[in-house]
């Protein structure tokens, strides 16, 4: 497959087809420690934060780089207007349950959304991964790592040989 | 010639404070403190004979052209502006609906008690009524950054007072920025009220429904900052709509910052938005703030009564308002619990930890001055009287945070201490059984 069909198609393809199933995501309950959470955060990117595992109502999500805010002890953080809500993640801020830190307004896309929306919504909000949510209900998830996983299988699932010279990609095609 | 000195003014203005911000977030002290200080020296260099006037257009009134200065006044209300914009952002709304019963009647008392005490004595003192009213609302919102930081430090952050105070003064901000209105606003009580609610059914109702489609629309056009500039863009909007009806630009901005806060979409501007307003605007508007302070007005010893009235009202009114809204309320504990010693105690923590003012207290300030509550001829009064209550309050609340919460300090110390033992207990015990075994 050329490289260039190869992307359209990748681009065209729907999220609800690539999203995993909510058992594989790191998802956790408000009520979470944070031990739990920074356990799982050793492997993953980012944790999903929930009302309750039956209902699976987003609450929020703890990015990776949110560990940062956890760990900083109170005089790293600056005090503004209104800007308390970094402070109040951290550890030395009395923070203890997962939803004491969580972000709450989290960035969601539509299962019926495509990999290029996903794209351009990531690149414009500088995001690594996307909530993929139905009303409050969180669904699946969509990440920079599942799109490279998706973008390599559809290579070689194609039978796909890389056209583009020189790179060193090659030599990871089957 | 003139650009030269503006571009020159800007740029000295903006080091200057960043390296005050620096200087005394050292003493764990609000670095807008050192942005305010190293615009006194600033502004102050031609009453020490060092500079010029016609080198120093951050001062209004100095040897330059009206333009000159009026573009420092002007890049300074920017700063207010994106202050306003920057803390609505980030502003957690969840707080505000956890809000209890004690958050929000000590809110309303502690804004309340220290704006009808002012109001009163600076009318005894002689000052008109709406210019009293003005000074009185100087004194509403608490500056919670500093109290977080001394309860963080004290390890009392999450307890039952720290987390009313941190749900009151996210109202609190809200109702010192909202009186403003008042002091500047003209024409009737009546169309004056008519003109508020009109502006939140516009901004605040319609806003809110709206944003959602207003972003959407932003995205689609593609092109570099897109959904910054756009909404910062209609941020300006509803600044001017609220400056053309009651001279607070502010509201208009604080407004589309609550709004955008809604969504995730409008959070992740965030960092955009406090690259301008922090790398540039803000402390600008701080050191401006500074420079404002005329060193002359010490000279006459109405500014320094003022000052000091003020100052007691900030602390005293806090106190009382808040500590006695908190009392009222036994903390929902029941009418058995407000007789107590313990009601009473936490009441008092509760008001020592409102006393802090710091940025909307020179917002404040700032409105009232430009929208002529505050005259002209009794600015550099009020200027210099609110800088003093600032660092006052500033200076005053973590000691008085750590006596008021000594007890809880410490108890902690106690059960630390009293792990320690334990595991030293433990651990002897272990070597005990180890050596029995043997």
């Amino acid at each position: 497959m050329e490289l260039e069909s190869a992307l359209e198609k990748f681009h065209s393809l729907k999220l609800a087809g690539l999203i995993p199933k909510p058992e594989s995501m790191p998802v956790v309950t408000e009520d979470t420690d944070i031990m739990s959470v920074l356990k799982i955060l050793r492997t993953r990117h980012h944790v999903w934060v929930v009302k309750d595992k039956k209902s699976m109502e987003l609450v929020g999500v703890i990015h990776y780089l949110d560990v940062m805010d956890i760990f900083l002890p109170p005089d790293a953080h600056k005090f503004k207007l209104g800007m308390t809500s970094r402070t109040l993640r951290s550890l030395l801020g009395g923070a203890e349950k997962a939803g004491d830190v969580a972000e709450r307004e989290v960035l969601a896309i539509e299962d019926t959304a495509t990999v290029l929306d996903a794209l351009i919504k990531m690149r414009r909000y500088r995001s690594q991964v996307l909530a993929v949510v139905e009303g409050d209900v969180l669904v699946g998830e969509i990440s920079l790592r599942i799109l490279i996983d998706e973008f390599l299988r559809l290579l070689r699932v194609g039978g796909a040989t890389w056209k583009s010279l020189g790179s060193s990609s090659q030599s990871e095609l089957p | 010639m003139e650009v030269t000195w503006i571009l020159f003014t800007i740029g000295v203005a903006l080091i200057l404070a960043k390296i005050g911000d620096s200087i005394i977030e050292r003493f764990e002290l609000p670095g807008v403190l050192g942005e305010l200080i190293m615009g006194m020296i600033l502004g102050n260099l031609v009453y020490f004979g060092i500079v010029a006037p016609q080198y120093l257009p951050i001062v209004s009134g100095s040897g330059f052209t009206t333009s000159a200065t009026e573009i420092a006044d002007f890049l300074a209300k920017l700063g207010i502006i994106f202050l306003l914009f920057l803390g609505a952002l980030d502003t957690d709304i969840d707080q505000l609906k956890k809000t209890g019963v004690t958050a929000t009647v000590s809110t309303v008392l502690g804004v309340f008690t220290p704006l009808i005490l002012a109001w009163y004595a600076l009318m005894a003192m002689g000052y008109p009524s709406r210019e009293a009213f003005a000074g009185g609302v100087l004194l509403t919102a608490t500056s919670i950054g500093l109290t977080v930081r001394v309860m963080m430090d004290l390890g009392v952050l999450r307890s039952e007072v720290g987390a009313a105070s941190l749900s009151a003064s996210v109202m609190d901000d809200f109702l010192g920025i909202a009186l403003v209105i008042f002091a500047v606003g003209s024409g009737s009580l009546l169309n004056l009220t008519v003109k508020i609610v009109a502006f939140f059914i516009i901004t605040g109702v319609i806003g809110w429904y709206l944003v959602d489609y207003y972003i959407k629309f932003a995205e689609r056009l593609h092109v570099e900052k897109g959904i910054l500039g756009m909404a910062v863009g209609m941020m300006f909007i509803f600044a001017s709509l609220a400056e053309g009806w009651f001279a607070a630009a502010i509201e208009g901005a604080f407004m589309m910052g609550l709004i955008l806060s809604k969504l995730p979409e409008g959070k992740r501007l965030m960092e955009d938005a406090r690259a301008i307003g922090y790398g540039l605007l803000v402390p600008f508007f701080f050191v401006h703030t500074g420079a404002m302070l005329d060193m002359k007005v010490f000279e006459n010893a109405n500014a320094l009564v003022l000052a000091a009235v003020m100052s007691v009202i900030a602390v005293i009114g806090k106190i009382l308002g808040r500590g006695f809204g908190a009392w009222i309320t036994a903390w929902g504990r029941g009418r058995e619990f407000l007789t107590t010693r313990e009601n009473a105690w936490m009441s008092l923590q509760m008001g020592i930890g409102s006393i802090p003012r710091t940025e909307v207290a020179l917002v404040d300030l700032m409105v009232a001055i430009q929208g002529k509550a505050i005259p002209p001829s009794d600015a550099p009064k009020f200027i210099a009287a609110t800088l003093i209550f600032i660092t006052v309050s500033v200076l005053i609340t973590p000691p008085l945070l750590k006596w008021a919460f000594a007890k809880e300090i410490q108890e902690a110390k106690d059960a630390k201490a009293a792990e320690k033992v334990g595991k030293i207990q433990e651990t002897k015990e272990r070597i005990k059984e180890l050596k029995g075994s043997r």
